[in-house]
């Protein structure tokens, strides 16, 4: 396999949100791309293609789902694939990515990444399926692993044995979501390094950062707020173990202004670079470019950020008809 | 666990996240959670669960006050929490774009009038408010071309056919609706109450042009007019009908058909002529 299925270092991005619209038209600001909602754009006309054109003009575009429902009991429906393809001629994007999930069974579509069992059964469904889509597709596909809120009794192995064993099985990318593992590392007692560690880092293709909130008994993957620090170490540690890998910044609950959005991307940059460094300086010394696992971190409740009403709205406020 | 028992296991979890009460106290869910779902210390396996059903409830109800924004005013908090529990009661998301998500409101709306408070006015509003939601991300299609419309030669325009655009929609309606959305969703940062409007039918059309959302009232002439012609009446004919099925009509049509044609262009509520 090509080393991130060929897929290119774009450098540091953040997520393209509809209150920044007005300020990233006027400023074009020094970012090095944008992601967005492939479902906010799959539609026949309107407003929301008109800013995607004026996104493309200027950046290099990435797209990022949430619906296609891959670990779903029902078929992938042909019509979101369909409208999923059109979009990629559109925007050019160099990859797609989804998640490691379900979204609804019997018909129904819930609209939320519920996780699946690590069952063989799981595995097998997600991979068929992964490897069908990204043939369909014709540009290289990832999946991302999710916060989750409950684990099964069912599952087998690890979550990072599950999403390696289906990457490797369907020759598909990995979208790393750190926080994602920093979240599910809170709520369900596992080591985030160990995580870490444990996946196939060439096939990382895209990573995620984002803010979350801790409601004391779980932590809900909000994309509020700045990142937290314990996820700071753990893309740092990501970095050093795969090498320069795009970075997006999401932030979907009470958006800041972009400059705000601009710094936290600055930031990431910032560690990325002194990790790639870190990385480089091991090489030179004739020692292998990946860090030898030494950290641990199982995280401990603590740092309460809100009470209740924490809600998830993945890619922000939706676009709608207002008058 | 196989492929069949995920399968059932999914089935199951997507009919609790759908119930509108926390689960703990659900017979049915806390022994399925017992036994599928691990739980922790600081939460049970029931209510692992339960923030997922917390979420289903929290997006989906935020999404149809986003897409409904004036029924809500009008119903104001009580009801309007009760109209939309039934609905997500009965109609699961089926779609995977939650602007669907509001395809059967209207339906809805009429089978709950019996307890709803300006039942009519709730309707009309439902209407137009899900007329919005279409038209934001209908299809685009080119303006009226000047060109094309010069090059039709006189007598080709009486069996000519119109063309309307597919970012427009038609409505009678008894209420003002439209100016009254606007004032209800002013009023969320102002904090003014907004009074229901005395009854005042007319017709409306709604329309995206350079991708802003309008609305405009119209004659009942101009709004027959544009309905023929959305039936794929030829010109001539549907001018005749008009004139000949609504009194009064006659004189209107003759003396505005030449403005409307022109206005209706560039308004891009026209964007294509057919001749024979
Ligand atoms: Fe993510």
């Amino acid at each position: 396999m090509t080393a991130r299925l060929g897929c290119e270092d774009l450098g540091i991005g953040v997520g393209l949100r509809v209150p920044h619209y007005g300020y990233v038209f006027e400023n074009r600001p020094p970012i090095d791309f944008f992601e967005v909602i492939s479902e906010n754009f799959m539609i026949s006309g309107g407003k929301p293609l008109d800013n995607l054109g004026r996104a493309l003009d200027h950046y290099p575009v990435v797209q990022h789902g949430v619906s296609l429902n891959i670990g779903g009991p029902e078929p992938i429906d042909r019509e979101y694939l369909t409208r999923l393809k059109q979009l990629v001629r559109r925007t050019n994007t160099p990859w797609v990515s989804d998640h490691f999930c379900w979204c609804g069974a019997g018909g129904a579509h819930l609209h939320d990444l519920l996780p699946l069992p690590y069952t063989e059964a799981a595995i097998a469904r997600v991979a068929e399926r992964a490897k069908m889509i990204q043939d369909f597709l014709e540009v290289p596909f990832a999946l991302e692993n999710t916060s989750s809120y409950l684990t099964y009794n069912a599952s087998q192995v690890s979550e990072w044995q599950f999403v390696s064993e289906v990457v490797e099985r369907a020759d598909v990318g990995l979208m790393f979501d750190v926080n994602n593992v920093f979240v599910s590392a809170y709520n369900h007692g596992f080591d985030a390094y160990e995580f870490i560690h444990g996946i196939p880092h060439e096939r990382i293709v895209q990573i995620h950062l984002a803010g979350h909130t801790n409601v004391g008994t779980h932590i809900i993957d909000t994309h509020s707020g700045s990142v937290a620090d314990p996820v700071w170490d753990l893309y740092r540690e990501t970095i050093e173990l795969a090498g320069p890998v795009s970075t997006l910044v999401e932030w979907d609950d009470e958006i800041p202004d972009f400059p705000v959005l601009l710094a936290e991307a600055e930031r990431a940059r910032t560690v990325r670079d002194r990790a790639i460094a870190a990385r480089d300086e091991r090489v030179a010394q004739g020692g292998s470019p990946a860090p030898t696992r030494t950290k641990s971190l199982v995280p401990e409740p603590t740092g309460v950020t809100a009470s209740d009403g924490a809600g998830w709205v993945q890619g922000g406020p939706r676009e709608h008809a207002t008058v | 666990m196989s492929d069949a028992e995920l399968t059932a296991l999914q089935e199951r979890i997507t009919e609790l996240l759908r119930e509108p009460r926390a689960l703990s106290k659900n017979d049915q869910a806390v022994a399925l959670a017992e036994l599928h779902i691990s739980g922790n210390d600081r939460l049970a396996p029931v209510e692992q669960l339960n923030i997922y059903r917390e979420q289903f409830w929290l997006r989906h109800t935020s999404a149809l006050v986003e897409d409904f924004p004036g029924l809500g005013g009008v119903l104001g908090q009580r009801d309007w929490e009760r109209l939309v529990e039934a609905y997500l009661l009965k109609e699961a998301p089926t779609s995977w774009t939650l602007n669907d998500l509001g395809h059967a409101f209207v339906e809805h709306v009429e089978q709950q009038a019996s307890w709803l408070p300006h039942a009519k006015l709730c309707l009309d509003m439902a209407r137009v408010e899900w007329g919005y939601c279409q038209l934001f991300s209908a299809p685009d299609v080119p303006a009226l071309d000047g060109g094309k419309i010069a090059a039709i030669p006189e007598h080709a325009w009486p069996t000519a056919t119109l063309v309307l655009s597919p970012a427009l929609r038609r409505f009678q309606v008894d209420y003002p609706v439209c100016e009254l959305r606007k004032a209800i969703v002013k009023s969320r940062d102002t904090g003014e109450t907004v009074p229901i409007p005395q009854p005042d039918p007319h017709n409306l059309v709604l329309y995206r042009n350079d991708r802003r959302l309008f609305f405009e009232r119209v004659s009942d002439a101009a709004y027959a007019l544009l309905q023929r012609l959305d039936d794929g009446e030829p010109l001539e004919e549907a001018c005749g009908s008009v004139a000949s099925e609504i009194p009064g009509a006659a004189d209107e049509v003759e003396a505005n058909v030449a403005a409307w044609f022109q206005r209706w262009g560039a308004e891009t509520w026209v964007v294509d002529v057919r001749t024979r």
